[in-house]
């Protein structure tokens, strides 16, 4: 049973000669291969990876930016529509005003022309009922009539003078 | 013929002839055969399977590419760190030799010659061989020899400490050897044994051993043997596995 385990050393020395030459030629013919294919396929995925990032970097920050110029139109143009609705009030308000003293004004001057109409047609009543009475007066000394033919005579005279001057008809104007 | 001769006769190694260059006498053999297969297979499947750009290989390049990663990236560069990667020559090959020694024990006709003590001293001593040289161009010599006893220890224990760590360096490397010879060669055993039932039982009648007996040692048998695959992989890695912490040991003594 001892064979099992007594060791003929001169394999050991096979194994180490088989086994050094193998770690060199397998270095060069095998390992380096593939480790340079592995690191190749590592370094391009690692690769792909930054460049993908930084993609998305790029894409967040266009956005940020997208965003935030989005804000300030959203902004300008709630401040524009404001000032503008400030200004279309102001200007109502304006041309109410304007409106409102035209108006005074108008009032103003059409009382005034009233008014001098209104004493205009008084001078003017006063002055015909003068020269009413005056003519009247005349008429009534000239016939010296009694005083129901001087009344008599005064109406018919009156109703002539009515009708030869309608301008001094009575309550007419 | 006896078990004693049945074992001897699968196990051990056969030696045909001897070469004699000078005063080294060195045998020619069954395992040399063996080592000669591997190492064959190694150099010329190997690069070709590798370098390959056929797609019929792509799933053999794969399988080898994952086992190297896996040492690069679990067992070399955790424990001697990014300067380990110039190491991964030998660890790759390592796994490689011995898995495919393993393998080719399990194969008809194959002999293990893992299972041969003579074959993992070999071994073990060209780590034994690493984990110096690795120390020594990691620390300097100097630097080496005083890291072999750990920080921390009083300064009248490194007369005592530093043959038993001295001793240690050589255990562990021997450790190395004896557990891959004692696991290859177990399964073995175990497995000529349950064979072996068959015949002592078909000794008491012929009925008895194929029909009672055989049945069940030869499920025992394949169960074995499939254990043994596992070992096969299990021992190619704890070999690695150690050398590689070995190393990182010596290089980085904290």
């Amino acid at each position: 049973m001892e064979a099992l385990i007594r060791p003929e050393f001169g394999l050991t020395f096979w194994t180490i000669t088989c086994f050094v030459l193998l770690v060199f030629v397998l270095s060069k013919t095998a390992w380096k291969p593939l480790m340079q294919a592995v690191e190749e396929r590592e370094r391009a995925i690692k690769h792909d990876l930054h460049s993908a990032e930084t993609a998305r970097a790029g894409a967040e920050k266009l956005k940020a930016e997208l965003d935030a110029r989005m804000a300030a139109l959203k902004a300008e143009i709630q401040s524009r529509m404001d000032e503008a609705r400030l200004a279309a009030q102001k200007e109502t308000d304006l041309l109410i005003e304007e409106a409102r003293r035209s108006a005074g004004v108008i009032v103003e001057s059409a009382t005034r022309e009233i008014e001098a109409q209104k004493a205009e047609a008084s001078r003017e009543l006063r002055a015909k009922v003068a020269e009413l009475s005056v003519l009247t007066a005349e008429r009534i000394l000239v016939k010296q009539l009694d005083h129901r033919a001087n009344t008599d005579l005064a109406d018919k005279y009156l109703a002539e003078l009515e009708k030869e001057r309608p301008d001094l008809k009575l309550g007419n104007n | 013929m006896g078990l004693k001769e049945i074992l001897e006769h699968h196990i051990v190694d056969h030696i045909w002839s001897w070469a004699v260059f000078g005063p080294l006498k060195l045998p020619i053999s069954k395992h040399l055969l063996m080592m000669a297969i591997a190492s064959v297979i190694l150099l010329v499947v190997f690069p070709l399977i590798i370098r390959s750009k056929s797609r019929a290989l792509a799933p053999f390049r794969a399988m080898i590419e994952i086992i190297v990663l896996f040492l690069r990236d679990e067992v070399v560069v955790p424990n001697l760190g990014h300067k380990g990667a110039a190491y991964m020559g030998y660890f790759s090959t390592l796994f490689f030799f011995i898995l495919l020694l393993n393998l080719l024990g399990l194969v008809p006709y194959g002999s293990t010659a893992t299972g041969n003590f003579a074959v993992t001293a070999g071994l073990a001593l060209t780590t034994f061989a690493l984990i110096n040289f690795a120390g020594i161009k990691e620390q300097g010599l100097i630097g080496y020899l005083s890291h072999i006893v750990p920080k921390g220890v009083p300064g009248w224990l490194y007369p005592l400490l530093f043959p038993i760590e001295l001793v240690g360096l050589v255990t562990k490397t021997f450790a190395l050897a004896i557990r891959l010879f004692a696991n290859m060669i177990a399964g073995h055993i175990v497995i000529l044994a349950f064979i072996s039932f068959i015949f002592i039982f078909g000794s008491f009648g012929v009925a008895v051993g194929l029909l009672g007996v055989a049945p069940i040692a030869v499920g025992l048998v394949l169960f074995t043997l499939l254990l043994e695959l596992f070992v096969a992989f299990l021992q190619a890695y704890v070999f690695v596995f150690l050398t590689a912490i070995f190393t990182g040991s010596a290089m980085h003594p904290h």
